[in-house]
C-alpha cells in the first residue's frame, strides 16, 4: 500500500498532474467526457440488464441485444477509463484518501467480476433462454447486481467531490 | 408573476430551504439526476441507432420505439422532478446563468422534436431499412440530448 502512495504522489506532483489540476478548462472537458461516455456505458447495460429482468423489448432476444449493445458499452468504457485515469492523474494524492474514489474502484472491480461471471456462466447457454420473455433467475439475479452495482459507481464517482 | 419571481418562490419554498441547509441534500439529489441520465441516455441511444440503421436492424422499430419511449418517460420524470430540487438550491444563480436557459430550451426543443418529427420517423421506418430522413431524424435527436447534457454540465462551470 505504501508504493500505491508513493506512486499517487509521483503522479500528483508530476509536470502533467500539476498543468491539467491548474488548468481552466481542461479538467473540466475531461470531466465532461468521463460523465458522458459512463452515460454510454451504463445506459446501454441498463438496457441489457431491463431485458433480462423482462422490464422492456420483450420481443428482442437477449443474445440478439447484446450483440447490439455490448460494444457501446464497451467504447464507453474505454473512453471513461482513459478519462478517469487523466483525472485521477491531476488529483492522485487526494484520491488515495478518498472515501469516494475507493468504494468507486472496489464497486468497478465488483461490476467487473459480476459481468465476468455472468459471461463465463449462464450466457454461455444463451441460445436456451434468449427467447424467453422473462430470463432465467441466475440471469435476472446478475442483471439485478449489474443495476445496483453500475448504479453504485455512479453515486460513489459523484461523491468524490464531496470529501 | 414574472419567471424571476416563480424562480425567487421556488428558492424560498420548503423544498429550497431544506435543499440551502442540508449538508448532503444537493449531493444525493445529484446522485440521482446522474443515474437518470444514465437510462435516459440508453434509450435514446438504441432507438437512434436503430434509425440509423447501426443496430437491432431486423428488429421492428415500433416495439423498440414503445419500449425505449417507457424507458424515457420515467428516466426524464426523474431528472426533471431531480432537476426542480437541484434549481431550488440555487434558482437565483440559475435564472441568469446562460448554460441553464440554454439547457431549457434546447430540452424543450429535445421533447418536442421527440414526440413530433422524431415519431414520425419511428413510424416510417417500421422494420424497414433506413432511409434518408429517418437517419437525419435520429441525427438530429442525438445532437439535441447531447446538447441538453453538455449545456448541463456547463451550469456548474460558467
Amino acid at each position: 500500500m505504501l508504493f500505491l502512495q508513493h506512486f499517487c504522489e509521483m503522479l500528483y506532483q508530476s509536470s502533467f498532474g500539476t498543468m491539467l489540476r491548474e488548468s481552466n478548462y481542461a479538467f473540466s472537458v475531461i470531466e465532461s467526457v468521463h460523465v458522458l461516455s459512463i452515460t454510454l456505458l451504463v445506459g446501454t447495460i441498463a438496457v441489457l440488464d431491463l431485458r433480462m429482468l423482462g422490464l422492456i423489448l420483450r420481443p428482442i432476444s437477449v443474445s440478439s441485444l447484446a450483440r447490439s449493445v455490448l460494444p457501446l458499452s464497451w467504447s464507453g468504457f474505454a473512453v471513461s477509463v482513459a478519462s478517469g485515469f487523466l483525472l485521477f492523474w491531476a488529483e492522485a494524492a487526494k484520491m488515495y484518501v478518498n472515501p469516494g474514489f475507493r468504494t468507486k474502484m472496489v464497486l468497478l472491480v465488483l461490476a467487473g467480476f459480476n459481468a465476468l461471471v455472468f459471461h463465463t456462466t449462464i450466457y454461455r447457454r444463451a441460445q436456451e433462454w434468449e427467447r424467453q420473455h422473462i430470463s432465467p433467475l441466475r440471469a435476472r439475479v446478475t442483471a439485478l447486481a449489474s443495476l445496483a452495482l453500475w448504479g453504485g459507481v455512479i453515486i460513489a464517482g459523484r461523491a468524490i467531490a464531496y470529501f | 408573476m414574472s419567471l424571476y419571481s416563480w424562480f425567487m418562490a421556488l428558492a424560498r419554498s420548503p423544498l429550497g430551504h431544506a435543499m440551502q441547509t442540508s449538508r448532503w441534500g444537493f449531493a444525493v439529489v445529484e446522485m440521482v439526476h446522474l443515474l437518470g441520465l444514465a437510462l435516459l441516455g440508453g434509450s435514446v441511444l438504441i432507438v437512434d441507432l436503430r434509425l440509423l440503421g447501426v443496430i437491432l436492424k431486423g428488429e421492428s422499430a415500433i416495439t423498440l420505439g414503445r419500449d425505449a419511449s417507457r424507458l424515457l418517460m420515467g428516466s426524464l420524470t426523474v431528472m426533471v422532478l431531480s432537476g426542480i430540487a437541484l434549481l431550488s438550491e440555487e434558482s437565483g444563480k440559475c435564472y441568469y446563468s446562460p448554460a441553464f436557459r440554454w439547457k431549457m430550451a434546447l430540452l424543450a426543443a429535445a421533447v418536442v422534436f421527440y414526440f413530433t418529427l422524431h415519431r414520425q420517423a419511428l413510424l416510417r421506418v417500421q422494420s424497414g431499412k433506413p432511409t434518408f430522413w429517418p437517419r437525419i431524424a435520429a441525427v438530429v435527436s442525438l445532437l439535441l440530448w447531447l446538447s441538453v447534457g453538455v449545456a448541463g454540465r456547463a451550469i456548474g462551470l460558467l
